[in-house]
This record gives C-alpha cells, structure tokens and sequence, in this order.
C-alpha cells in the first residue's frame, strides 16, 4: 500500500492506497465523492470525469498514486459558500439534467473549456463534451445550458 | 472496487527521476512490469499479467521541439498538447496533430501520450500514419543500449511491437522538411466520435527543386493490415514522375492493391484507393502551394 495525499477541492485528504486503486475508486469509494459516477471503467463514458490542474480526464484511467501533488475538482467542488456555479444553475434552467448521472462530467467539461475558452462557438462546446455520453437528453439542453452561460457572462 | 476484469493487482509502484533508473527497473521486472504514463491503454486493457507499476510521466520526456535538425517529440508529450501545439500547425507536420487529435477523446487526449499510442502497437492506432508518411524513427532506450528504429519496422503483428520488455521509447524523431514538401492525412470511421478508423491513409509528397518532379513520395495506412503499414509499390510508382491526376488515380489503385485486410476486406480496400487518392491529390496541391 501507498500514502498519498490527494487535494480535492482545495482541502488535502491522506490516503493509504493500492498500485492498482484508479482516481475514480479512490475519490467515490474511499473518499466518498459520489459525484465521480462508476460507468464503463474504460474511459469511453466519461461518467467518472474530473479535472486535474484543471483538465478534464477520465478518474477510471488515471492511478490514484499519479494523482500526488496534483490539484483536483470535483463537480461538487465548483459550488462556493452553498451558491451553485453559474453553470449549474444554468443546467437546471434549460432542463439539461435528467437522470443526473452524466452531469458532473458535462459540468466540470464544460468549466475547463470556459477556462479556458471564454468565447466558445457551439462546435467548440460539442467537441468538448465529445467524451461525455449522455442516454437521456440528446446533448440539445446540454450544449444549450453551456451556450446560456457563455452569453451571460459576456 | 474496480472493474475486475481478469484482476489486474499490481502490487507495486514505482516513479523514477531518470530515465537510467527507470530502464533499470523495466530490466528488472521484465514481463511482470509495465511502464506507465496516461495509463490510458494500460488501464483499460488490465492485463493481470502485470505485477509492477513503473510510471514514467517525470522523466523529462514531455517536449515538442522543432529545429534544422528536424522534429523531436518526447514520448510521454500528451496528445492534447500536440493537438494544440504551435510547433505544429502551419506546417507539413500539422497532420501529426491531427492525429492526435483524432484519438479517442478530450479526456482521454488529456491523459494518453504519443509514446503509448506506438507502443500499444493496435492495427488501427492514429498517429503511425503520419509519422510513417514523415519518416519518423523511434528512440529506444534500454540499461544495454540506445537505439533508433525507423517506426516502419517498429510494429511486428497486431498489439506487438519490437521494442524488448527491458526497452523505453523516449523519443520520437522526425526529419528536417524539405522545401516543397505537402502532407495530408484523412480517414473514415465506423461512427463518429470516439470510435476507430475504418480505413486512415496520410501521403507525404516531396517536389524537386523546380517542383515538377515527385522527389519522394510515403504513404501510411492504419486499419488494412495487421500492422499500420507503408504502400511501398505505389510510392516507387510516384517517385520520378511529373504529378497528374491520371497517375495519382493509377497510384491509388496500387495502394488498395497493397493492404491486407482482415475484416470488410473489399470496402476497407475500396476504401484505401479513395483515401489514398484523395490525400496523394491534397498532398501534391499542398507541396505546390495552391492550397492550404
């Protein structure tokens, strides 16, 4: 077993882990960050995405010993002082949550690139969420939610 | 807690400083180790065989470099970073890019290196066309030896590679570019997305000093054989000869001629001629300069 410390969300958590624990099972199982959702475990759902030093990876592909030192966000980080992220709030107006179960990953997606990108184009979006799937919405009030953000701001 | 998937355990983890160090370590644990960096084919394959984690992400090898002496990418760059890097664009080496871009997706770009895009070795990976097409040569490094190998006699069989269990790839090397020099790289895929190429093919056309005359020509293939490969009989075919729309279409015939496809054999063939003359066509315009 390894001592790691891993920065979630600002606040530094020790944690004793296998070779072969990933992010993913370290921050949902371990940790308790059910807001890194358990999909296909190969990377192709996007489902457990997270941001490390503010990029966007799939936690299911990464070892939790890679991620020492490094800073990582949560969907359930991006609230501040119990006020939601203006894209939160924006993907609960345009009706872009459904079952939910995609939604961390399209919101902390969607962050990066506004990061990143204050002025994205609608394909520019679309290529972002690439790796994110969704079952339920068919992306519309996804990319819609992520648009009305980028308009407000501005 | 993981997906359990024929138990990948590895009991051990190890983050050498050096390359030295980490060559020692793939000497010493042979088979039962496995070099990491994205982790991105590692940790989806969880092959149980594994015993010891050798991550190699701080070793230095994370670079686009581009001088006379040619293009030098270290192997753990991450193709998220080549995707977007300035080095890149406005160039004949933009289709290495390109590829990058193309593989999987901006999570996994995030994560996955060029170093394990080669070194998974897959039929149907993206980046060895380009870099087939550019001439491109691998560094190996072992506790024994440093060596160079031209990528065309890197890939052995399908998920197999000629690089010993004892070897790490530090670095990719591609030549300086002629003047007159136009590239190209395009494919087709199952479905959009995530999935793999169908069919890929990137050409690269040198022109001669008067730019009349194909100087050279390569061409790469991903997905028609067991192994990316080059259509050697097609790029003879170009060399010495004034560029035309009628030898080009005559080329790409050849090219399709040249794979071995196991799967969708006749469309995957089909395919390569169409692909092969459409990128042979954009090539030639780039190296004339009448498009971009």
């Amino acid at each position: 077993m390894i001592n790691v410390t891993l920065n979630v969300n600002n606040d530094d958590y020790q944690v004793e882990v296998a070779p072969y624990h990933t992010l993913r099972d370290v921050l949902r199982d371990k940790l308790g960050f059910t807001d890194v959702k358990t999909g296909c475990g190969e990377g192709e759902c996007g489902g457990c995405t997270v941001l490390v030093d503010g990029r966007p990876v799939t936690s299911c592909l990464m070892l939790a010993a890679q991620a020492q030192g490094k800073k990582i966000t949560t969907a359930s980080g991006l609230a501040t002082n119990g006020k939601l992220h203006p894209l939160q709030e924006k993907f609960i107006e345009y009706g872009a949550i459904q079952c939910g179960y995609c939604t961390p990953g399209m919101v902390l997606v969607a962050k990066a690139l506004l990061d990143k990108n204050p002025h994205p184009t609608e394909e520019e979006v679309r290529v972002a969420i690439s790796g994110n799937i969704c079952r339920c919405t068919g992306y519309q009030q996804i990319v819609e939610a992520i648009m009305a953000t980028v308009n407000e701001t501005n | 807690m993981s997906k359990e998937n024929g138990l990948f355990r590895p009991m051990e983890y190890f983050k050498p400083i050096s390359v030295e160090e980490a060559v020692k370590l793939l000497a010493q644990y042979g088979e039962k180790g496995a070099a990491i960096a994205g982790g991105t084919d590692v940790l989806a394959m969880k092959d149980p065989r594994i015993e010891v984690i050798i991550d190699i992400t701080n070793l230095g090898l994370n670079y686009i470099k581009s001088d006379r002496q040619g293009l030098r990418i270290g192997a753990t760059t991450t193709l998220a970073d080549i995707e977007t890097s300035p080095v890149l664009s406005n160039s004949p080496y933009n289709i290495i890019a390109r590829a990058a871009h193309k593989v999987g997706s901006p999570l996994i770009r995030n994560l996955g290196t060029i170093g394990g895009n080669l070194c998974n070795a897959s039929p149907s990976a993206d980046t060895p066309p380009p870099l087939l097409a550019l001439g491109a040569k691998l560094t190996l490094v072992s506790s024994r030896q440093s060596r160079e190998v031209p990528l065309d006699e890197f890939f052995a069989g399908p998920f197999r590679s000629i690089k010993g269990h004892d070897e790490l790839l530090t670095e990719i090397v591609v030549p300086p570019l002629s003047p007159r020099t136009g590239t190209s790289y395009q494919w087709l895929t199952k479905i959009s997305g995530i999935d793999e190429s169908l069919v890929a093919v990137a050409a690269c056309v040198v022109f001669d000093g008067k730019g009349e005359v194909i100087k050279d020509a390569r061409i790469g293939l991903i997905s028609v054989a067991p192994t990316p490969m080059r259509a050697r009989k097609a790029e003879e075919m170009l060399r010495g000869k004034e560029a035309s729309d009628g030898l080009v279409e005559i080329v790409a015939k050849i090219v399709a001629e040249e794979t071995r496809p196991r799967s969708r054999a006749d469309y995957r063939r089909d395919m390569s001629a169409v692909l092969a003359e459409r990128t042979i066509k954009e090539a030639i315009a780039r190296a004339k300069g009448t498009t971009k």
